[in-house]
């Protein structure tokens, strides 16, 4: 299968903290990959990287074998990168609709086909319904799907999840799981950060450990998972 | 050849006047720096002293020195009341608001001095107006020098207060962490009050030294004074006190030296152009942090 | 939508009609239609893309001064030069923008009064190109298809045709990709580029569209004054009360501005007769007391309360 997503020696420092060091990774097209590790160790900043939110000081993304290392975030989503944000970013003045919408436009310049694909991947995440309610009232698993709405909306061939599962009761929790194994079914190829670690395991083809912004290990989600230096890594953060 | 003696006078009639503009900057930057507002009133803050000096000295024949007495407290009292009815209101709202507001507040000064005093542009004449000091060659006029005075013990006095007390203790704290601030018990509510007044009152202040040399327009010259102000904090760094001093300084030299060497009807625009250019180039500020994008 | 064209279509019937009705409150109906028009062109920069600007004074004085000096001083006929103006505006807008939008938010609106100071300092200065403080006089102008331009009436309707353009624009915008771009951008720019929006050009193109609209309104100022100087022009009041009108009558929105433009020159109309200097006291005032109170202006905060109320009607029925 071909390499979707690779990256080739990231390093991002700011002033003089190295907050990721020398990170490299492959995913596969249709596979999931997870990122995890303790609080600090660089996996968000490692996202940025990735989607073009933080210039690394070294090392060089390849969006299906071509070269994205230089190209703001703009242009890597019209290039078919998508990503949610940790902290959910509604537009907030907006409808449900008018949110997808914004992002819809992008693959669809013309407003009917544009309103079209919005409620239609409004109908995927289950928020069809709310479709003219303002963005502002959304209590959290539904601003959850909305962000997830955004970005399927851009079409996206990659999929960036910053920790979609945080927060979540457990029959939210399983529907997400379940949403995010489906859209595999597309070929869409996924990256996740997550602490969640049924998540993890449920759900990724292979895991990366991150600790203090270098890769410690990685492998089949439950090696790693059970691995000695991934528990200390986690346990030192205590 | 050239000419020591008038660069050196217009050197220091720069820095003098300089001096002021800090003056008016650092009450700007201060308030900035512990609330985040954005003041555009804050020349007309500057106006206020003015009319006050011309107000004590066409009733009571004060010398604007004397009026200091009077303005300074009542500007403190003022702000503090503004920030705390009318400000604190904005807190959560995002940074232009309180620009707007501000700016409302400012058509509101300003046309009520205009409805008070009139249109007329006023001043105060002192006995000393047209009294010099002699350095060597180099002569200063004595209201220049009294207001570089004036400035000099005020920000020493504030400076005195922000890193010798409990209370500029606090305002520090506040500036840098509001919530850590009120987490130790700090009454940041109350201290916004007073840093607000004691931006006002720096402002006002300001405005007393400066009647004697300039005329007072109710509506007009408030704006200009905000944006000399602004023109101040930028090229320091909005929040950075000691750059503020350095920025005012810096700008009542450019002006100055402007005036004298190229032409005087652009005076005005060079502090404005220089004032352009750090934004463009460093907008933290000649001093400040990096600004990081995301 | 439907409802806003039915709205549109009925106000320009009101304009054509009007000076059939009360032929002499021209005057001051040329001054709210140009009000309406400059805030509806400000608010496209300042209420759709966010960035509030003080100095559009600055593009009103730039259609003003190509329309003056090029009829009094070099025999152009104002058509032309108001297009020369909506280029050199539109330039003006892109270098400018250019250069401050990565600037935050107040830092470029303090650039915006900086920039119109210096073309208001240029003006008073340079008069050989300007006429320097004293001004220009337009003694002669065209007469295309027999109009007179110096007629009230014939300024009526440009300035009728003004605001009605600046308003179909916004109409135009609001239910466009751009519309929905500018929103975007001015409510989360970092979510807006990872929806795959540029925010600098969107800001761009709002800023040129914005700055095209006022001078062609500084164009037709100047036809209605005859005579334009630097201080009325180029005068930092001027663009206060444009941005003041629009963020009171309701940023972002279709109408606001055009009711804000309603609101202050009518009150400005009634105080003038009693209490001409508090007019500006009752400005700063009202936006004192919207932006704390109403921060989405006289039209916006019911219309938020109506979205609101569809949706829970359509929930719940």
């Amino acid at each position: 299968m071909p390499s979707a997503l690779k990256a080739d020696g990231i390093t991002v420092a700011f002033g003089g903290v190295v907050a990721v060091n020398d990170v490299s990774l492959d995913v596969e097209q249709g596979k999931i990959l997870g990122l995890i590790g303790p609080n600090g160790a660089g996996k968000t900043t490692l996202f940025n990287a990735l989607t073009g939110f933080v210039t690394p000081q070294e090392g060089r993304i390849y969006l299906h074998g071509n070269e994205i290392t230089r190209l703001p975030p703009y242009m890597r989503t019209r290039v078919g990168i998508g990503r949610t944000f940790q902290t959910e970013r509604p537009f907030e003045e907006l409808t449900l609709l008018e949110n997808v919408l914004v992002a819809a436009f992008l693959k669809e310049p013309k407003r009917k086909k544009a309103e079209q694909l919005a409620m239609d991947v409004l109908e995927k995440v289950g928020l069809a319904d709310r479709y003219d309610q303002p963005a502002l009232d959304l209590n959290l698993a539904r601003r959850r799907r909305l962000e997830l709405a955004k970005a399927l909306a851009v079409q996206p061939s990659v999929l960036f999840l910053d920790e979609m599962m945080a927060g979540l009761n457990p029959p939210a929790l399983k529907e997400m799981i379940e949403f995010v194994r489906r859209l595999t079914d597309q070929n869409l190829t996924i990256v996740m950060v997550e602490h969640i670690m049924e998540a993890i395991i449920e759900l990724s083809d292979h895991v990366i450990v991150m600790a203090n912004g270098s890769v410690i290990t990685e492998g089949l989600p439950r090696d790693v998972i059970e691995d000695p230096r991934v528990i200390t890594a986690y346990l030192g953060e205590d | 050849m050239f000419d020591y003696v008038s660069f050196l006078q217009n050197l220091s009639n720069g820095v003098l006047i300089g001096g002021v503009y800090a003056l008016i900057g650092v009450g700007l930057t201060l308030v900035f720096g512990v609330m985040k507002i954005i003041n555009f009133a804050h020349g007309d803050f500057v106006i206020l002293g003015m009319y006050c000096a011309v107000l004590l000295n066409s009733l009571l024949g004060w010398d604007p020195y004397l009026s200091l007495l009077v303005a300074m407290p009542l500007g403190f009292l003022t702000g503090a009341l503004l920030q705390r009815l009318v400000l604190s209101r904005l807190m959560e709202a995002p940074p232009e608001s309180s620009l707007l507001v501000t700016l409302g507040l400012a058509l509101v000064i300003g046309n009520i001095l205009l409805l008070t005093f009139g249109a007329e542009p006023k001043s105060v004449n002192v006995s000393y107006a047209s009294s010099t000091v002699s350095l060597g060659e180099v002569s200063f006029s004595m209201i220049l020098l009294l207001a570089g005075l004036a400035t000099m013990v005020v920000i020493a006095g504030l400076y005195t207060v922000l890193n010798h007390t409990e209370l500029g203790r606090a305002i520090r704290a506040t500036a840098d962490n509001r919530l850590g601030a009120e987490l130790v018990g700090i009454n940041t509510r109350w201290i916004e009050a007073v840093v607000f007044g004691i931006g006002m009152a720096l402002a006002v202040t300001a405005g007393v030294v400066l009647i004697p040399l300039l005329f007072a327009t109710p509506t007009f010259s408030g704006a200009i004074f905000t944006l000399k102000a602004f023109v101040v904090t930028v090229l320091g760094g909005l929040g950075n006190i000691g750059a503020a001093i350095a920025g005012g300084l810096l700008l009542g030299v450019v002006e100055v030296m402007g005036a004298s060497y190229l032409t005087s009807d652009y005076r005005d625009a060079y502090g404005l152009l220089v004032f352009l250019l750090i934004l463009l180039l460093r907008p933290e500020g000649l001093f400040g942090k990096t600004v990081k994008r995301v | 939508m439907k409802k806003h064209y039915f709205i549109f279509a009925g106000l320009v019937l009101v304009g054509i009609l009007y000076p059939q009705m009360f032929p002499g409150y021209l005057s001051v109906a040329i001054t709210l239609l140009l009000y309406a028009g400059w805030a509806t062109a400000w608010d496209i920069l300042g209420g759709w893309a966010g960035q509030v600007s003080l100095g559009h004074a600055s593009f009103v004085g730039l259609g003003a001064y190509f329309v003056a000096v090029g009829t009094a001083h070099h025999e152009i006929a104002p058509w032309w030069s108001i297009l020369m103006a909506l280029v050199a505006a539109a330039m003006l807008a892109y270098l400018w923008g250019r250069l401050t939008f990565k600037l935050k938010g107040p830092y470029f609106t303090l650039s915006t009064i900086a920039i119109a100071e210096i073309f208001r300092l240029i003006a008073i200065n340079e008069g050989w190109l300007t006429g320097g403080a004293t001004g220009v006089f337009i003694m002669t102008l065209p007469e295309p298809f027999g109009l007179d331009l110096f007629s009230r009436q014939v300024n009526y309707y440009l300035a009728l045709a003004f605001a009605a353009i600046t308003v179909l624009v916004v109409m135009l915008i609001s239910r466009s990709k751009f519309g929905y771009q500018l929103r975007a951008v001015r409510e989360d720019e970092d979510a807006a580029m990872a929806s795959g929006i540029n925010p600098t050009t969107v800001k761009l193109k709002a800023f040129m569209l914005s700055g095209a609209l006022t001078a062609l309104g500084g164009g037709i100022y100047a036809i209605f004054l005859s005579f334009i100087e630097p201080h009325i022009i180029f005068y930092l009041l001027l663009s206060v009360q444009i941005a003041l009108t629009a963020i009171i009558g309701g940023r972002g929105t279709i109408w606001g501005p055009c009711v804000g433009a309603l609101l202050i020159v009518g009150s400005g109309e009634i105080f003038r007769t009693t209490f001409a200097e508090a007019n500006m006291l009752i400005y700063g005032l009202l936006i004192m007391v919207v932006v704390i109170f109403m921060p989405r202006g006289i039209v916006g905060e019911p219309a938020r309360y109506l979205i609101r109320r569809v949706y829970a009607k359509r929930a719940q029925g």
